[in-house]
């Protein structure tokens, strides 16, 4: 049963990341929303934003294997 | 990654403990003959990339943007022209158009000065016209003046036979013999001056109708 | 194992699923992921050149193609990112990075491939590797050793701050960006493609093994869900290969800044 705690564990982790993301895309798309033409400026850095928030999940699954 | 790399081999070899070495389903923990592999793979991957594509690609790049560029400064050139040429027809035109004006400008002043001195030559025609017939008229004149004064004489010398040849009792029949004489030479003295100037009296009357009708054709 | 689920009969795929030998075992096992790898660099290697060797100046359809992918890396990442005056020595990298780590994911929904390479834990390590050195070697190199330590404290940090940003810094330098480099990768190719065979094994078992015909016809369910999750995976694909190439130029695009 050890290593199903351990992906309800990761389960839960993934919760915070996943509202980070969601607030990134969210932004973007707010931001492309109010000004098209700024979509080339703000795809790199909207990707790279949840490249970021993302991390932290990703860590929480790989923990999810180890520990 | 340091402290998964250090720690992965240990928790694989504990768990996959009952295989005998290391388990290599443990995700976590890099396949040495992997690491090999990729390593070479991409190596060989990025030599071909750098060596064989990139600059290739560069180049290519490079030359398409010259030939946009290029094309486009050869259009704003083309275009430059284009507006020059444009410039100098319509100085051209205006040229053009200012001579044509002067032109005709010229030829109406030319025309003008044409039918001035059309003019002027004519009314110096029909004066020279009239003055060569008033100065027929004048010799017409003086030869009637002339020839009647040759006549007189004999006019003369008649009417005083008549006179002397009446018996003079009155003033009155006296006056009136005068008189009859006077209307006598007045009815005759036409038929006595065609007979006597027979030659100038044409040319005359030619002269006297010559001025008004020779200067009427002459002069439009 | 504690992560296989031994419930009645059905074995949920884990991560023995991406062990595969094919010749020997061990250390030095030839594996199913190496074909993979090798193919991948051949096909690449060979298009890129052929591409390249009758590149017009009005693209064909096959060179528009290519082009695209070659412009992403090149136009998208390398010069929003390092800037176009600085790009040329790192293009080479970063194109290759970017067609390897795409065709390697694109790999595991290929038909009869379907293995991503980047599932397995060592490629992952080897380019992140490159990377990691690479960016540091840029750093050292363009700030010397003094100034490229200094250049990793944020600019306007209170002094009585300074000792606890600078460890902060130095861990993110050099244990955060590319244990996360890599375990993005890994954990999305990985965790994808479990969720790929989640469907298809749990659908062939309700199919074939479950022996109840209400059990049997949800399976169409479970195959549609592959189906589906198929096409997720190709953007999340897509979008990994994306993320490593422009998180690597923004991590050499930093080392070389002039200031944080």
């Amino acid at each position: 049963m050890d290593g199903s705690l351990n992906v309800i564990g990761y389960g839960l982790a993934a919760i915070g990341p996943a509202i980070g993301v969601g607030l990134i895309f969210a932004a973007y798309i707010n931001g492309v929303a109010r000004q098209p033409e700024a979509r080339g400026l703000l795809q790199p850095i909207a990707i790279l934003g949840f490249a970021l928030a993302e991390a932290l999940a990703i860590l929480g699954f790989v923990l999810a294997f180890i520990l | 990654m340091s402290v998964l790399q250090a720690a992965a081999p240990v928790l694989a070899a504990a768990e996959g403990g009952e295989g005998g070495g290391l388990d290599w389903t443990y995700p976590i923990l890099p396949h040495p003959g992997e690491v090999i592999v990729g390593l070479v793979a991409f190596g060989v991957l990025y030599w071909v990339i750098a060596k064989k594509v990139v600059p290739l690609f560069e180049a290519a790049y490079a030359q398409r943007k010259d030939a946009i560029q290029g094309g486009i400064e050869r259009a704003e050139r083309a275009q430059a022209e284009a507006q020059a040429a444009l410039e100098e027809y319509r100085t051209q035109l205006a040229d053009a158009r200012a001579e044509a004006a002067r032109i005709r400008e010229e030829a109406r002043s030319e025309g003008a000065k044409i039918i001035a001195e059309m003019r002027d030559r004519a009314s110096a025609e029909a004066e020279r016209i009239t003055e060569s017939a008033s100065r027929q008229v004048e010799a017409e004149r003086q030869a009637a003046v002339t020839s009647l004064r040759t006549e007189l004489g004999g006019l003369a010398t008649q009417l005083a036979g008549r006179i002397v040849g009446e018996a003079l009792t009155d003033s009155a029949r006296q006056s009136r013999i005068v008189e009859r004489f006077l209307t006598e030479l007045e009815q005759s003295s036409p038929e006595d001056v065609r007979a006597s100037a027979t030659t100038a009296e044409p040319t005359t009357s030619a002269t006297s109708a010559g001025p008004s009708s020779g200067g009427a054709h002459r002069v439009p | 194992m504690p992560y296989v689920l031994a419930s009645a009969g059905f074995t949920p795929p884990g991560p023995s699923s991406f062990w595969h030998p094919l010749i020997g075992d061990g250390a030095f096992a030839v594996t199913r992921s190496m074909f993979v790898v090798v193919a991948t660099v051949i096909i690449i290697g060979l298009v890129m050149t052929m591409t390249a060797k009758r590149l017009q100046l009005v693209p064909t359809k096959g060179q528009f193609a290519v082009e695209s992918l070659y412009n992403i890396a090149r136009n998208q990442i390398g010069v929003d990112f390092i800037g176009e005056a600085r790009l040329r020595p790192f293009l080479p990298l970063l194109v290759s990075l970017f067609l390897f780590i795409l065709l390697n994911n694109l790999a595991g929904i290929i038909p009869f491939v379907q293995f991503p390479s980047m599932s397995r834990f060592g490629y992952v390590v080897v380019l992140t590797l490159i990377v990691y050195v690479v960016y540091h070697y840029v750093g050292l190199k363009k700030k010397g050793f003094g100034g490229y330590f200094r250049g990793f404290l944020p600019p306007g940090v209170p002094i009585w701050l300074v000792p606890v940003v600078y460890p902060l810094e130095l861990l993110t330098y050099f244990v955060t960006r590319p244990l996360t480099l890599s375990l993005r990768l890994f954990a999305n190719m990985f965790a994808g493609h479990t969720l790929l065979l989640v469907f298809a094994l749990g659908g062939e078992y309700l199919l074939l093994h479950s022996g109840n015909i209400f059990l049997q016809a949800t399976s169409v369910a479970s195959f549609a869900m592959f189906i589906a999750m198929t096409f997720f995976e190709l953007l999340i694909q897509f979008l990994q290969a994306y993320i490593f190439v422009l998180l690597t130029a923004y991590y050499i695009a930093d080392a070389m800044a002039e200031e944080h």
